[in-house]
């Protein structure tokens, strides 16, 4: 039974009796009108010239069916790259942090200095640049909170560094893995090391992303006469940033081979930077490579600092498929043989040579070989004997015989979270920024300190400049 | 606009795409005509070398593929057809060859069931 009442108006037919009781017996008297509707109803009053009576006009939306008109979009869409560019931009400062007055600078002494182990010290403007154009900075680090890039010195910086300076002092080549949990720091740690070659004028050769050689997302191509297979896209990138960052060094060596086989024309009093400036043609990008490298490892020049981000990916096989529709390990490429052979000490650096190879946690597939080579290695450099070094799983075919070539006799740095004297100086720089509105004493530093797993670096991030709520 | 086998494609458009919009060329012979190429999956057809282009136009003229893969098709079609098979009648009238209901759901088989499967028209 339909509702007399006027649904919107919410009047009630005892309402309108009240208001208008003369109209009941027009009402009444119209036998027509089907009872579930009142519409006749009301158009017959009006007919009638019932005034009386309270008419309810309706207003407000009225449903429209059909199309609607579009409207045009007003939003401009992001051009190709742009949104890539937006996700992958590197924010070094931040002109609403404050300015943190009285802190070092960073310097190849204080660097190796363990007086200086729980500072935090500025990073010279021209290493920014140096670092920024070997691509050290990442998007996930937090640079852009703060007025300027500033890094604490921990431990693990001048118990690295310490070797590094030590081996390329005296003319070694020092092969070190860094390991540790996820959000401790390892990437970091490699950034101080590329500064470390920076300040120390070394040539410095940065590949940071491992994934982005391996992961079949850049050009590959089979180099003529050999196995291998060249990266020419990804090698010029390189070449560029190579000569970018380390130009004045390179600059002062002069090319002393003879380069009969290259494409373009090298003379003998042309500079190593202006060698590896020469060409941005793909298809001529490995070879110059291959002859700047042969510079680079004859005696009397610049000591090298070969590093690269994300070990794992280049410790398996890769997504490149060879021309036979096989799939190609990751060593059969022709950069990451490079790093893989100056990992594994088969490239003899007669000049000194530190290669850092950084592990990473949060992106990286699960390896066995590498797990268990790098378990050896660590168990080696603590002096176990033969017989102590842990044994490969007899019952696991698939060890990969290259992986344990690659990281034989390396040194491994294994990064846990920061002590709580170091924990303190960074929230006070923290706090000295503006970013962290806390008093900085030693049950709230002590508290931090225990809620990121003891003083794991990323998650005092987390806790401490994130959620500024819970800290006001 | 870059021309592969007689079909303008557009620089962004990736390779392995531009490969398999031909007929009888799917995801496993496109992986393969790739890698010989060494061309890896995430290629844009202009990032291409035009020599690469070109050996990629000769390569698809020795396949089967296009008007020639359609032809087989319909070949077989037209000879169970001509047989007087029953297979033959039900592609002849649109309507499901191998026994399922046709009391609702044969928009599949309306779609594809016809003498002329796979269109007549080419791309090239």
């Amino acid at each position: 039974m339909a509702s007399t009442n006027c649904w919107r108006c919410l009047a009630r037919p005892s309402q309108r009796l009240l208001l208008a009781p003369a109209s009941m017996t027009a009402a009444s008297s119209n036998p027509t009108s089907a009872a579930f509707s009142t519409s006749t109803q009301l158009a017959a009053r009006s007919t009638s010239g019932d005034t009386g009576m309270s008419r309810h006009i309706r207003t407000g939306k009225r449903l429209i069916l059909g199309k609607k008109k579009r409207q045009g979009d007003k939003h401009k869409t992001p051009g190709p790259g742009e949104r890539k560019a937006f996700r992958k931009r590197i924010q070094l400062s931040n002109d609403n942090a404050l300015v943190v007055p009285g802190l070092a600078e960073l310097t190849a002494q204080n660097v190796v200095d363990p007086g200086a182990v729980g500072q935090v010290v500025g990073i010279p403007v021209d290493v920014v640049d140096q670092l920024r154009t070997c691509e050290a900075f990442k998007s996930t680090q937090n640079w852009g909170l703060f007025r300027s890039p500033h890094m604490l010195i921990r431990k693990e910086t001048v118990d690295m560094a310490q070797q590094l300076t030590d081996a390329v002092a005296k003319k070694e080549t020092l092969r070190m893995v860094v390991t540790g949990d996820r959000g401790s720091g390892k990437s970091i740690l490699g950034l101080q090391a590329l500064a470390t070659g920076f300040l120390n004028k070394w040539v410095v050769i940065n590949i940071p992303e491992a994934q982005e050689l391996t992961t079949a997302a850049t050009e590959y191509s089979t180099v003529h006469n050999s196995d291998m297979f060249s990266q020419p896209v990804y090698i010029v990138k390189l070449m560029q940033a190579i000569h970018k960052a380390n130009g004045p060094i390179l600059s002062q060596c002069r090319v002393e081979l003879d380069h009969m086989q290259l494409p373009i024309s090298v003379t003998r009093n042309m500079s190593l930077a202006a060698l590896i400036n020469a060409t941005k043609e793909p298809e001529f990008a490995w070879p110059v490579f291959q002859a700047f490298w042969k510079e680079l490892l004859r005696p009397g020049r610049p000591p090298i600092m070969f590093a690269l981000d994300g070990l794992a990916h280049i410790m398996r096989v890769s997504d490149y498929r060879s021309p036979a529709f096989e799939l190609i390990h990751s060593h059969d490429l022709g950069l990451v043989r490079m790093f893989a052979e100056a990992l594994g000490g088969k490239t003899p650096f007669p000049n000194g040579a530190a290669v850092l190879a950084v592990c990473s946690r949060g992106n990286a597939p699960i390896l066995p070989s590498m797990d268990k080579a790098l378990e050896q290695a660590a168990a080696i450099q603590a002096g176990a004997k033969a017989e102590e070094v842990p044994l490969r799983d007899a019952f696991y075919r698939k060890y990969d015989e290259r992986v344990f070539e690659a990281l034989r006799g390396v040194r491994v740095l294994d990064v846990r979270g920061v002590t709580k004297h170091e924990a303190r100086s960074l929230m006070e720089y923290w706090a000295a920024s503006g970013v962290l509105r806390l008093r900085v004493d030693e049950k709230n530093v002590s508290d931090r300190w225990t809620l990121a797993g003891g003083g794991v670096l990323a998650e005092m991030e987390r806790v401490s400049l994130y959620d500024i709520r819970a800290t006001v | 606009m870059v021309n592969v086998f007689g079909v303008n494609f557009h620089e962004r458009k990736f390779v392995k795409k531009a490969l398999e919009s031909f007929y009888g060329l799917g995801p496993q012979t496109s992986a393969r005509i790739m890698a010989k190429y060494t061309i890896h999956p995430l290629a844009r057809i202009g990032a291409i070398p035009h020599k690469t282009a070109t050996a990629l136009t000769a390569e698809l003229s020795t396949m089967t593929i296009e008007m020639d893969a359609r032809r087989i098709v319909q070949d077989n079609i037209k000879r169970l057809r001509d047989m007087g098979t029953y297979r033959g009648r039900r592609h002849a009238m649109g309507l499901p060859v191998r026994g399922q209901k046709t009391r609702t759901q044969t928009e599949t088989a309306k779609k594809l069931n016809t003498l002329e499967r796979g269109g007549t028209s080419s791309r090239i």
